[in-house]
C-alpha cells in the first residue's frame, strides 16, 4: 500500500470519526472498550480502503464497514490500546441548552438502547442516521419490508423499556 | 415515545462535542496494529486445525503396520488411497482459501456472516473427513490384523481377548472423536457464540 493511500485514508477518517465513535459508543459500554472497537473498525476500514473508488460518499462507504465490524468481527479482547483521554463527565450528554427534564430523558433513552440486541441497535443506529428503508435493508440484507415492522418493533420495545 | 425518539434523534446528529477527537497521527497509529478480529482467529484455529489433522493422519503409517502383519500386497492399495486423500486435502485447503478470500465487510451483514459460517464450515468438514478416514484405517487395520496376522489369529480363537481388543479399539476411537467434539464445543463456544446469535436474530427479522 502505498503512502498516498495511506495519507488520503488517514486523512478522510480523521474528519469522519464521529460515525466511528457513534457505533462505538453504542456497541461498548466503556471507554476502553470503546476504543479497542475504534481500532478494530479503522483497521478493517484500511483494510477494506483499497476498494473504495469515491463512487459513494465516504462516510456512506465507512459506517458499512464499522457496523460490520461492530456485530460481526468484533472480538473483546485484551491487548492493551493506546488510550486517548475521554471527558468522563460527558460520556453522555452535554447540550448548550442544559435542560435537566430532556438530559434525563435522553439518559433514559441511551440506557434503553444499550439493552437492545446487536441487530436492534443496528437499525436504530441507521434510524438515528437518517438512513432510508433501501439502505437499512441493504446493508443489512434483510428486506426493506421486514426492516419496517422490525424497525416499530424496536420502537414499541424501547417504549416498553422506559415505561414498564 | 415519539417525542422521545426525536429529541434522541436531535441529540444523536448534535453529538459532536463529547467525543475526544483524535488526531492524524493518532490514526495513522492504529491502522499498523494486528486485528484481533474473529475472521482472523478462524483463521489461526483453522490452519491449526489443519495441521492438527494433517500431522495425526500421517502418523498412522500403514507401510509399517502391513510390513509388521505380512499383507505388503495390499501397499499398492494404501498408496493409492494415500494420493487420494493428498488430493482431498489440497481441495479441502483451496475451498477454504476461496471462502476465506470472500469474506467482505464490504458485504451486507447477513452475507458477510454467511460467508464467515461457509469458511468454517469448510474446516469442520475437513475434520470430519479426517476423523472418518481414521476410524476407517483402524478398523481396516484392524480386519487385516486378523486376516494376516498370526499372532492376532490366535486371540480371535480367545473370546475374552476378541471382547478385551475390540474394547480397545472402540475406546481409542471414541476418544478420538471426543476429542474432536470438545474442540468444537470449545470454538463455537466461545468464538461464534455471538454471530450464531446475531445471525439467528438476522434470519429471524426475515422469516
Amino acid at each position: 500500500m502505498n503512502e498516498s493511500l495511506e495519507t488520503s485514508f488517514v486523512k478522510q477518517l480523521t474528519d469522519h470519526q464521529n460515525i466511528v465513535h457513534k457505533i462505538c459508543r453504542l456497541y461498548t459500554n466503556n471507554e476502553e472498550a470503546h476504543n479497542d472497537l475504534f481500532q478494530e473498525i479503522t483497521i478493517q476500514l484500511w483494510k477494506a480502503f483499497p476498494k473504495f473508488r469515491g463512487e459513494a460518499k465516504f462516510s456512506t462507504w465507512a459506517y458499512r464497514v464499522a457496523l460490520n465490524t461492530a456485530i460481526t468481527l468484533y472480538r473483546k479482547s485484551t491487548r492493551t490500546v493506546a488510550t486517548v483521554d475521554f471527558e468522563k463527565a460527558s460520556y453522555f450528554i452535554k447540550q448548550e441548552d442544559y435542560n435537566p427534564e430532556e438530559e434525563e430523558q435522553l439518559k433514559l433513552m441511551y440506557q434503553a438502547i444499550h439493552q437492545l440486541n446487536d441487530i436492534e441497535k443496528a437499525l436504530i443506529f441507521m434510524y438515528l442516521e437518517d438512513k432510508d428503508y433501501s439502505e437499512i435493508s441493504e446493508t443489512l440484507g434483510i428486506s426493506e419490508v421486514n426492516a419496517r415492522v422490525k424497525m416499530n418493533r424496536i420502537k414499541g420495545k424501547l417504549k416498553k423499556i422506559l415505561n414498564p | 415515545m415519539m417525542n422521545e425518539l426525536d429529541l434522541l434523534k436531535k441529540d444523536w446528529n448534535k453529538q459532536t462535542k463529547p467525543f475526544p477527537q483524535l488526531q492524524e497521527s493518532d490514526i495513522a497509529a492504529m491502522i499498523h496494529k494486528r486485528s484481533s478480529s474473529i475472521v482472523k482467529w478462524i483463521l489461526i484455529i483453522s490452519i491449526l486445525e489443519v495441521t492438527l489433522w494433517t500431522a495425526i493422519s500421517l502418523f498412522f503409517n500403514t507401510d509399517e503396520v502391513m510390513v509388521k502383519n505380512h499383507t505388503e500386497y495390499m501397499i499398492p492399495y494404501f498408496k493409492i488411497i494415500t494420493y487420494v486423500n493428498y488430493a482431498v486435502v489440497a481441495a479441502f485447503i483451496y475451498a477454504f482459501y476461496v471462502n476465506y478470500k470472500n469474506i467482505s465487510t464490504l458485504r451486507s451483514t447477513k452475507k458477510l456472516m454467511q460467508d464467515i459460517l461457509k469458511t468454517r464450515r469448510t474446516v469442520k468438514y475437513y475434520v470430519w473427513y479426517n476423523l472418518i478416514m481414521i476410524g476407517l484405517s483402524a478398523i481396516a487395520g484392524f480386519v487385516l490384523a486378523f486376516v494376516a496376522n498370526p499372532q492376532m489369529q490366535k486371540i480371535s480363537h480367545n473370546p475374552k481377548a476378541m471382547v478385551i481388543t475390540i474394547i480397545i479399539l472402540v475406546v481409542f476411537l471414541l476418544a478420538f472423536f471426543g476429542i474432536a467434539a470438545l474442540f468444537y464445543y470449545l470454538i463455537y463456544g466461545t468464538l461464534m457464540k455471538r454471530l450464531f446469535r446475531n445471525y439467528n436474530e438476522l434470519k429471524k427479522i426475515d422469516l
